[in-house]
């Protein structure tokens, strides 16, 4: 099973990084997320979700979804711009294990009120 | 208070820079719950000092549906009252986790300044540099400053800063539910924002219960009457404005939400860009967050396209004044085109329509919006100010509150009580509606 991401669904609520990160710290955080809502770009109105595997990162962007091998994001930005200073902590999270110690099953697709997220 | 809570309540005395910190306890939080009832008590005992008061519901940044609102609360230099107006998008959220419930701001800084609350610390901070920037230019500043693009921010522009009555406090760029006059109070105290990033944790008393009760009610409120609608085209015909979706189709670029919040209450235009564009824009600066339904609709009664419109509604955002407000003023004044009433911004003055009582902001529409609730009855207006302060309290986004039926008070008391270990009745909330309404 793999997580599949619409990002044009996407309204950028965060409700799946707050639910990732219920399963990783039993409490109401962020930090350790491996679902990100992506919303640096907040007056181009240009938002989409990061999710980070085992191996690289699917970036669902409104244009359309993407996988990077992880550290090709960081260190050889494709196309030339500048990395937000919020892409670095991806490196640091725990890879998604489609929450498989919880009965609720993957608390991304559970929590996301517009079914964004889905099973593969 | 151990639990849903940073258990600070944070005390900053412009005039002599003092900054203090109490415990929330226990007791208020049984008695007041949270959000606006505890703003507004809070608001009560430090009045002397004139409070803007600044808090989060008890249940905002959870993941119960809508847990986005926090609020602002103060004493409106317009009506006179105290008000409240809602903090959404993804300002409440950082504020749950910025390390304070709550914040009283009282006196007069001697000098610009802003509060810069970043987990569980506050710094009053010198504004100077930024004293006479708009709204945009400060937030930019500030992200800069600290380096971090996810910071948020409440702020004033001009507007503000000259004592408009019109003057409105602004969330990062986009414009707030303060009809209130509130940027001129933080304009009279030379406070130009604040500024909010934490990485904090919020723990429950029993999570695996709570998380399955807000589970069960966002099962709930999926199948309510919104489904299959967005955006605040759609808002607008809900609440017989039906012309507006079409006339604002062809700039209409993205929708999205506050934080959890089912429904996408905010709308994206692009200005400058073709909106059917998905990759992302060269240009900074596109378009424009339409977060201010009534300012809209405002200008288009004024005559207005919907470009003109919302250039305006970005003008005004970035100078921090009330653009409902100046949609009115500006047709009583017959300023007819987009140059005009941009031109008139700073000298418009004169008395705004306000609906409602002056509690609650009107930026949300007073009636349901796509849902039907049993429970209104004969008697719309006490519905809705009944539904606005359980709203405020638990820290509910307002306009989904009137969107989804679904959103119980029953189940709003269960889960506040799962969550916090602390017995909220029927009774305890009645004791905290009637507070804010009196």
């Amino acid at each position: 099973m793999a997580i599949k991401i619409d990002a044009l669904k996407c309204t950028g609520c965060m409700a799946c990084e707050m639910a990732c990160g219920y399963h990783r710290d039993d409490g109401f955080a962020l930090l350790s997320s491996c679902i990100v809502a992506y919303r640096t770009k907040e007056k181009k109105d240009y938002f989409g979700v990061i999710l980070k595997r085992d191996e690289d990162l699917l970036i669902a962007r409104p244009e359309g979804t993407e996988i990077k091998r992880i550290g090709e994001t960081e260190d050889t930005p494709a196309n030339g711009k500048q990395q937000d200073a919020s892409a670095k902590p991806m490196l640091l999270r725990e890879a998604c294990d489609l929450c498989d110690e919880m009965d609720l099953g993957p608390m991304c697709i559970k929590f996301c009120p517009v079914d964004a997220i889905s099973e593969d | 208070m151990d639990y849903l809570s940073a258990n600070k309540i944070l005390i900053v005395d412009l005039t002599s820079a003092d900054v203090m910190e109490d415990e929330l306890s226990d007791e208020l939080v049984g008695e007041k719950i949270g959000g606006a009832a505890v703003t507004k008590h809070l608001y009560k005992q430090h009045a002397d000092g004139d409070p803007i008061v600044i808090g989060t519901g008890l249940l905002t940044g959870t993941l119960f549906p809508a847990a986005a609102a926090g609020v602002i609360t103060a004493k409106s230099p317009v009506t006179g009252k105290v008000s409240h107006c809602p903090i959404t998008l993804k300002v409440g959220l950082e504020i749950q986790y910025a390390g304070f419930d709550y914040i009283v701001i009282k006196g007069t800084s001697p000098e610009p300044s802003f509060l810069w609350i970043h987990d569980g610390v506050a710094d009053i901070t010198s504004a100077v540099d930024v004293w006479g920037k708009n709204v945009w230019e400060t937030t930019d500043t500030w992200r800069k400053a600290m380096g971090d693009d996810l910071i948020q921010t409440i702020v004033i522009g001009k507007a503000g800063e000259d004592q408009s009555d019109l003057a409105q406090v602004c969330y990062n760029y986009w414009a707030s539910g303060d009809r209130w006059g509130f940027g001129k109070i933080f304009g009279t105290k030379n406070l130009k924002g604040l500024a909010f990033r934490g990485m904090g944790l919020l723990e429950m008393a029993e999570a695996e219960e709570f998380v399955e009760l807000a589970l069960d009610v966002l099962e709930e409120v999926k199948e309510g009457e919104f489904d299959g609608k967005k955006g605040i085209g759609d808002i607008c015909t809900a609440i017989g404005e039906a012309d507006v979706d079409t006339w604002l189709a062809p700039i209409v670029h993205r929708h999205s939400a506050c934080y959890n919040t089912p429904y996408a209450t905010n709308t994206f235009v692009f200005l400058d860009e073709d909106p059917q564009n998905l990759t992302e824009p060269e240009n900074a600066e596109p378009g424009f967050l339409v977060t201010d339904l009534f300012g809209l609709v405002g200008f288009k009664k004024a005559g207005l396209s919907a470009e003109d419109a919302c250039k305006l509604l970005k003008a005004c955002a970035q100078y921090g004044i009330d653009a409902a407000a100046v949609a009115e003023l500006s047709q009583a004044a017959g300023k007819a085109s987009l140059a005009e009433i941009q031109d008139s911004m700073a000298e418009l003055s004169g008395a705004v329509t306000r609906p409602g009582n002056g509690i609650f902001s009107p930026w949300c529409p007073l009636q349901p919006v796509f849902g039907k609730f049993d429970d209104i009855g004969d008697d719309p207006v006490s519905w809705w100010n009944r539904r606005m302060a359980v709203a405020y309290i638990f820290g509910i986004h307002p306009i989904f509150a009137v969107m989804s039926p679904e959103i119980t008070e029953e189940d709003l008391l269960e889960i506040a009580t799962i969550g916090t270990e602390i017995e909220f009745s029927e009774d305890t909330l009645n004791k905290a509606v009637d507070f804010l309404l009196n």
